[in-house]
């Protein structure tokens, strides 16, 4: 999958002004202010303090984004960032509650397992044919309920589809920022096969959940049980899960990232992405080839991190249902022949109008989600500083 | 203008509408929606609902309907029975319950009460009646099989025999 060196490539266009860039950075600075200063909203001098940083940090990175045409390496800056803040305030708070990032048995009896949403395609089946949610957790609409991370998912999935993966998941910037670090891939060549291990871990996943009756994906195989919390170890059985847990994290999310370039878990293992890739297919935006000026250099295909694109899908001017709407295809084609577009137009028309609107809509609900995700870490970190 | 790029815009601009509709409106909808669905978390995690209560001078015991686990779920059929309040146990606590209602004790449970609430705690069961299964010095072994304190509440689950 060798780059071609000899593609002619196209003048890039020009940087918007600074003036231009900043009417349209305003409506979002508006919405981070409304996000983080609403009424009954951050309280303390350190929560007041992160949900200033946290909203200049986003508006920042949208001025960014605006200003230069570039998607991809601002909205890393974002995504990398929820992945490190997640854990330090999530254990911070589990720990100072429990004292323990083990989940005790008393905790899931009353239900106060947090609910995160890699779960849900798991608790539909057991749901439908028994009424019945296989998570030791409580539906009540509560900050960790079920139906608050449910309506969550429900609401941002309408506006991102997978986008969810590039946008919203609070796991998925650690490996993003691992597979940042190398400057070239150690690994180039990836069974294209290797694309249908998350549907493999899901239908595996979903029939266990079933067969079972517990969430088997939560119990055996997330590797994130690492970096926020797990089924107390009680016995052989929990010492050998938990294992499993720090071996997936150090392999799939450290190791692999880091020889691919790649987001290795994403790409070959975790169900709920296969699970979002459904919706992108109901889902508006979505990034396309244009066919008339592409000249199948494959660089969009070497640099997307989750491999959504083929020779065959290129050929066809698509990007695979699994795309992630991250951007890097697009900035980095040299022929600015990868658009973003939306349903129903035509490919290349006004590909930035197309860009512009996803944009909006993505930055919103990534402020309102992952941006107080954000504010809560920095807000742990302020607590051990000040 | 085609009909379908009219379409598009259109969708994309709802898009846009129901991002900044999410944290006010649509989120909430859907949690709410959610809520109101008939589910219920597996008894195995919550025990199952409570069908009555005996009374035992400053405390009291809740009986919980049997719980029978799913298809091919490792844990076995159990019943819960909470002591509550755990303020008003005393120090050792031997009790006699009729689980089944039919006046005839059918377990004796007997265990202390730390008052550290995060010491570990030990149950012994006496079977009084075949139905259910024998404990001694069990600890949290299984959901169905286990003694817990949660809050202000001493839960223990008593395995039922095999029929």
């Amino acid at each position: 999958m060798a780059t071609n060196a000899c593609v002619p490539r196209l003048a890039r266009p020009e940087p918007r002004s600074i003036g231009w860039s900043l009417l349209l950075t305003l409506p979002i600075l508006v919405w981070s202010l409304l996000m983080f200063f609403h009424p009954g909203g951050a309280t303390g001098r350190q929560s007041q303090i992160a949900a200033g940083l946290t909203a200049l940090f986003m508006t920042a990175l949208f001025f960014m984004m605006m200003r230069t045409g570039s998607t991809y390496r601002w909205r890393r800056w974002f995504f990398v960032s929820l992945g490190l803040l997640f854990p330090v305030g999530f254990i911070y708070n589990i720990v100072l509650a429990r004292g323990t990032m083990g989940i005790p048995m008393e905790e899931m009896i009353a239900g106060r397992t947090p609910f995160c949403f890699i779960p849900i395609p798991l608790l539909i089946l057991p749901a439908a044919l028994t009424r019945t949610l296989v998570f030791p957790g409580t539906i009540a609409d509560t900050q960790h309920g079920i139906a608050a991370m449910v309506g969550l998912w429900l609401a941002l999935t309408l506006v991102l589809g997978r986008g969810w993966c590039s946008y919203a998941c609070f796991f998925g910037g650690i490996e993003e920022g691992v597979a940042a670090i190398p400057a070239r891939p150690r690994i180039r060549k990836i069974d294209p096969r290797w694309r249908y291990g998350p549907w493999a871990v899901l239908l595996a996943m979903v029939l266990l959940s079933l067969a079972l009756f517990e969430p088997a994906y939560c119990m055996w195989l997330c590797p994130f049980k690492a970096v926020s919390e797990y089924v107390a170890a009680r016995n052989t059985i929990g010492l050998v899960q938990n294992g499993i847990f720090i071996l997936l994290f150090a392999g799939l999310v450290i190791a692999l990232p880091f020889l691919t370039k790649k987001r290795t878990q994403c790409s070959f293992f975790c169900p709920f992405g296969a699970f979002q890739s459904i919706f992108n297919k109901i889902s508006v935006f979505e990034v396309k080839i244009d066919k008339e000026r592409c000249k199948p250099c494959q660089v969009c295909q070497n640099v997307c991190p989750n491999l959504s694109l083929s020779k065959e899908s290129i050929a066809h001017g698509e990007v695979l249902m699994s795309c992630m709407k991250c951007g890097a295809c697009v900035d980095a084609c040299p022929r600015q022949a990868v658009v973003w577009h939306i349903k129903g137009t035509e490919v290349a028309w006004k590909p930035e109008r197309a860009r512009l609107m996803f944009l909006y809509a993505a930055w919103a609900v990534a402020i309102m989600f992952g941006g107080s995700i954000i504010a809560q870490g920095i807000a742990t970190i302020l607590h051990f500083i000040l | 203008m085609k009909l379908r790029p009219i379409l598009g815009y259109t969708a994309a601009g709802a898009t846009v509408l129901a991002a900044m509709l999410t944290p006010f409106l649509l989120y909430g909808f859907f949690a709410n929606r959610f809520t109101a669905l008939p589910l219920q978390v597996d008894e195995v995690y919550s025990g199952g609902p409570k069908v009555r209560a005996v009374q035992k001078g400053a405390y009291s015991i809740d009986i919980h309907r049997p719980v029978h686990p799913h298809f091919l779920q490792s844990e076995k059929p159990f019943v819960e029975l909470d002591w509550t309040p755990v303020s008003a146990l005393p120090q050792h606590v031997s009790d006699m319950v009729d689980i089944d209602g039919n006046g005839q004790p059918d377990v004796r449970v007997s265990f202390d009460v730390p008052s550290d609430p995060k010491a570990p705690m030990r149950v012994d069961v006496e079977p009084l009646n075949p139905r259910y299964q024998a404990m001694h010095n069990v600890g949290k072994e299984r959901f169905s099989r286990l003694i817990a304190r949660v809050d202000n509440t001493i839960l223990v689950r008593v395995p039922l025999a095999n029929p």
